[in-house]
């Protein structure tokens, strides 16, 4: 089981929330532990200081709303800025990962 | 950007609200009746569901605690903290704030007020375009370097040869007459070369400047004073002539208001300079726009350079031995700047004594406090963190005593200029006000203060020692007495008062000595009227000679007027002058260089008049008329320096009036001396010359008259008389005798109130130091009191036992003092004529105003200690 490290973090909440729409912080850390079939396992407190961390930048913003069941629950949404920054995220993410993938690829390929 | 966006929000966290926390309790409560819900929903008993949600989350506290520190900055929240427990515990001790609190914004007004004063002087840039490129030049030469004008000649010299300026420009006072409405008036003005007011980068706001053609031109520039009151500030002024020395000047221009050359001399009329070829005749001074890049030290050997040049190619006393450089704005504040740089010196030191003040307050409080401490200490609290606390609850105080300050300040600036005023002129010095350079400074005098006094006690407060700070009774009965620290600092800070108070002694002492000083001659019941004589209709002996008459003629004949006579130079006046000359029959002291005797001219019955009295010989006589044989009488001083060991009657001088043409005169009389210059300085060798005879250029200008009535009643008839003798001679000022002496007493008795002042805050401030040392210390040997007593100790015992504690520490601060007190008097002597510096039976006085003010300081804790019950003070836990 990976840790999860604050950037990374921050990239999954953002795009749960642009997947799924407004969501509170307990669907968004099971979505996040779902989408990673159970790979991941995050202690759910932790996604609270990077909730507020991408409130206090601008990109989500948190209201009291009621849950599917009924409950008072906090909602976060995706700001215009935080899609924006999901799209940035999600291009440079991308760029790594290919820089990566052809780094560690198999040396026939690369001559 | 988005991080600063959130550091702006973490950093305001605390403040906006306390709210956060709250709100997130609530999130995290329906987070885990979400989870709770899930996990029952999943078969899970209710225990187990909410065991395991807690568990996935980390924790509560945990989570809180994180989610904070996320919230706001871990910094500002501890200074949050900081600060909300030293309002709490300031508030809990409002006595100790309100003293601490008042101490420090005394100290940090009067300095910013006087900051304010030397911001107003020296600091504010001058009104003049790129004001630091301008200085001003003067002449020096004499032994003593004393700044002085020079030739036009010079001037035209240093202008054309050097190489570091600009530009240059010499001017000169003026003083001016005008007609107005048939009667004439004075006003003082400026006689400037064409380029002065581009040198300054200053635009008449009316008209044109002087250009290089108006050198020899009538033509005039009014101020905007001058244009508002004659003119009513029309502009149609330009173009109109006004009557100025009895010729007709046209005004070309007008002056924006505000501007000055000097501010002191408030001209009025700025006329051109006109070329002067004599180079013994020194009269200008410069004011030049340095080149870029250029320093003042190369521009002034650059003048020197050319300096010498003209000493070889005239004579040497066709010139200043050099020049000296000054910044402008030095120049025009001249001593008024060593005054308030000596004063804030001063008053620093207060600020000084304040800061110990506060600080001795502050480690009594921390001895109370010692429980605290190492409670807080125990608990966990580091050394780091403890000393942190108590720096912010210094720099609390500061500040508030910092704020009470510039409030204060406001108001003592206010009184400081005024007081300042009644007795000098300082230029800009009533442009004294709060800006934003006071504003910073007091800000830094004041986090610079909190952390003076707060470091000390907080370093020492913040290491307790546990295991005795928390056993019941904090202190042990036997003999202990204030820390060592504590006392420490009362020594110092008497001894800074010491300093001052001896500055303060050693101008006192020379204001008392200048009073009783005797003059030399009766200052009683005695007018002394200031008037001018235009040179160009007096130039010449035969034209002042009936008026001279006529006015004396009438003058005596008034009710109540006893005797009267015109001077040149009236004793005490300030004013004073200096003529070289041959004695005939002996060689001059060197070929280039003559005799030099201080000069006086008189009518005859001055001497009598005066009440100086005739040593040998006799005065001036009626029959020492225009055509009889030039005569002067010589004062004691003259007599004994030109003549030593012998009689000067019917010796004879040669005086020179022009380079071709020197008078022939006998002396016939010696008079005793008079202090001329001031109260202090001894008499110096004086010539007096017969006011109907001399061909002198200069003039006596002052009329002296002695009356059996109230001086003052005859000004009006003296006023008329001369209207009625000659209207065309100008009035400039009447005052009586005992004005001008104390005149002559102004800057000794300013500078002596001021040190006086600072010098009473001074000692208040140690007294009360030490008052709170000694009673402190009683309440901690309480407990021994108590024993001694009980064994038999007398009340006087026990009060000596407190005074001696006391007068000790005083006595040790009073020695160092009077070692810094010594230095301080000595650097005083530049400020004042007269001050000696070292001079014992001030220093007497001194220490025994210092111990006296320690002994009232120490006379309450010690009754206080004699009064003590044995029977409670043992029982006291």
């Amino acid at each position: 089981m990976a840790d999860v490290w604050q950037g990374t973090l921050a990239l999954m909440v953002l795009k749960t929330l642009d997947t799924l729409g407004p969501l509170h912080g307990y669907g968004i850390a099971r979505r996040i532990e779902q989408t990673s079939a159970n790979h991941l396992s995050v202690n759910y407190g932790t996604l609270y200081p990077a909730l507020l961390k991408l409130d206090q930048e601008g990109y989500i913003s948190a209201e009291w709303g009621v849950s599917e069941n009924n409950r008072k629950a906090k909602f976060y949404r995706l700001t215009r800025a935080g899609r924006k920054q999901l799209e940035r995220e999600t291009r440079d993410w991308e760029k790594t990962t290919a820089i990566l993938a052809r780094f560690l690829a198999p040396k026939e390929h690369s001559s | 950007m988005r991080s600063l966006r959130a550091f702006l929000l973490r950093l305001a966290a605390p403040f906006t609200g306390s709210r956060g926390d709250a709100e997130f309790r609530d999130e995290l409560e329906s987070h885990l009746r979400l989870h709770i819900a899930d996990n029952l929903r999943a078969g899970m008993p209710p225990e187990e569901a909410r065991r395991l949600a807690i568990v996935k989350l980390g924790g509560i506290t945990q989570t809180i605690e994180r989610q904070r520190e996320q919230r706001g900055l871990p910094f500002v929240d501890t200074l949050r903290q900081d600060l909300l427990y030293t309002v709490r515990t300031l508030r809990a001790n409002p006595g100790f704030a309100l003293t601490a609190i008042l101490t420090l914004a005394l100290g940090i007004g009067a300095t910013s007020a006087i900051f304010s004063a030397v911001n107003a002087v020296l600091l504010r840039p001058l009104p003049f375009s790129d004001p630091n490129r301008l200085v001003m030049i003067y002449g020096v030469g004499g032994n003593d370097d004393r700044h002085e004008s020079v030739s036009y000649p010079t001037f035209v010299d240093w202008r054309d040869q050097s190489h570091s300026f600009e530009s240059m420009a010499a001017f000169a006072n003026a003083t001016l007459t005008i007609a107005v409405n048939g009667s004439t008036e004075l006003v003082r003005g400026k006689r400037v070369a064409p380029s002065m007011f581009h040198v300054l980068g200053v635009q008449p706001a009316v008209g044109r400047a002087f250009t290089a053609d108006d050198i020899d031109r009538s033509v005039v520039i009014l101020s905007d004073g001058f244009w508002k009151r004659h003119f009513a500030g029309n502009n149609d002024a330009v173009g109109k002539t006004l009557r100025i020395m009895d010729a007709p000047f046209t005004v070309i221009g007008v002056m924006p208001a505000g501007f000055h050359i000097e501010p002191p001399g408030r001209e009025q009329l700025y006329a051109p300079l006109p070329p002067d070829a004599t180079r013994n005749h020194e009269f200008v001074r410069l004011i030049a726009r340095l080149a870029p890049g250029v320093s003042r030290p190369h521009a002034r050997s650059d003048l020197d350079g050319i300096t010498g040049n003209l000493r070889r190619q005239y004579g040497r006393n066709s010139a200043s031995e050099g020049a000296t450089v000054e910044p402008l704005v030095d120049a025009l504040a001249g001593p008024g700047r060593t005054a308030l740089l000596t004063l804030l010196a001063v008053v620093s030191m207060v600020l000084l004594i304040a800061c110990t003040n506060v600080a001795n307050l502050l480690l009594a409080r921390g001895a109370t406090r010692r429980r605290e401490m190492a409670v807080r200490a125990a608990l966990g609290a580091g050394r780091g963190r403890l000393v942190r606390q108590l720096l912010t609850e210094s720099l609390v105080l500061a500040l508030a005593g910092g704020a009470a300050g510039l409030l204060l300040s406001q108001w003592l600036g206010a009184l400081f200029v005024k007081v300042v005023s009644d007795f000098v002129e300082v230029p800009r010095l009533d442009a004294t006000r709060i800006d934003g350079q006071v504003l910073l400074f007091t800000t830094i005098v004041s986090v610079a203060t909190g952390v003076v006094f707060g470091v000390v006690p907080a370093l020492s407060s913040a290491a307790p020692d546990l295991s005795d700070a928390m056993r019941d009774s904090g202190y042990t009965a036997s003999g202990v007495r204030a820390p060592r620290l504590r006392r420490a600092l009362v020594v110092v800070e008497t001894a800074l008062a010491v300093v001052l108070l001896a500055a303060a002694g050693m101008l006192m002492r020379t204001l008392i000595t200048m009073r009783s000083t005797e003059p030399g001659f009766n200052t009683s019941s005695m007018l002394a009227v200031d008037i001018w004589l235009p040179p160009a209709r007096f130039a010449r002996l035969q034209d002042r000679v009936p008026l001279f008459q006529g006015v004396l003629e009438r003058v005596r004949e008034l009710p109540g007027v006893r005797a009267a006579a015109f001077v040149a130079d009236l004793p005490l006046s300030g004013a004073t002058d200096t003529e070289g000359f041959h004695i005939v029959g002996r060689a001059d002291p060197a070929p280039d260089r003559w005799h030099s005797s201080g000069f006086n001219i008189t009518t005859a019955s001055y001497f009598e008049m005066m009440g100086i009295s005739i040593r040998e010989g006799r005065g001036f006589l009626a029959s020492d008329g225009p055509m009889a044989p030039g005569v002067i009488v010589v004062n004691e001083a003259a007599a004994r320096r030109f003549w030593p060991g012998r009689s000067p009657i019917g010796e004879q001088i040669q005086l020179p009036i022009t380079r071709e043409r020197a008078q022939l005169l006998t002396v016939v009389g010696v008079v005793a001396d008079v202090r001329h210059r001031n109260l202090v300085d001894p008499p110096h060798s004086e010539i007096y010359v017969n006011s109907l005879q001399t061909e002198l250029t200069w003039m006596p200008v002052v009329l002296a008259v002695r009356t059996q009535v109230d001086p003052k009643s005859v000004a009006e008839p003296i006023k008329a008389i001369f209207r009625e003798v000659n209207p065309a001679v100008p009035i400039a000022r009447i005052s009586t005798m005992d004005e001008v002496v104390a005149r002559s007493l102004a800057e000794p008795r300013l500078y002596s109130w001021l040190f006086a002042a600072f010098a009473v805050a001074a000692v208040s401030l140690a007294a009360i130091g030490l008052y709170g040392l000694i009673s402190f210390s009683v309440t901690q040997r309480s407990k021994e009191i108590g024993v001694r007593v009980a064994l038999g100790a007398s009340r006087s015992e026990v009060m000596l036992l407190v005074l001696r504690e006391g007068l000790g520490l005083a006595s040790i601060g009073a020695v160092v003092g009077l070692v810094g007190g010594v230095a301080a008097t000595r650097s005083l002597v530049g400020l004042i004529n007269g001050v000696t510096p070292t001079d014992p039976s001030t220093f007497v006085a001194v220490i025994a105003v210092l111990l006296g003010a320690a002994a009232i300081a120490c006379y309450l804790p010690a009754r206080r200690a004699a009064r003590l019950d044995p029977l409670r003070a043992l029982r006291t836990e």
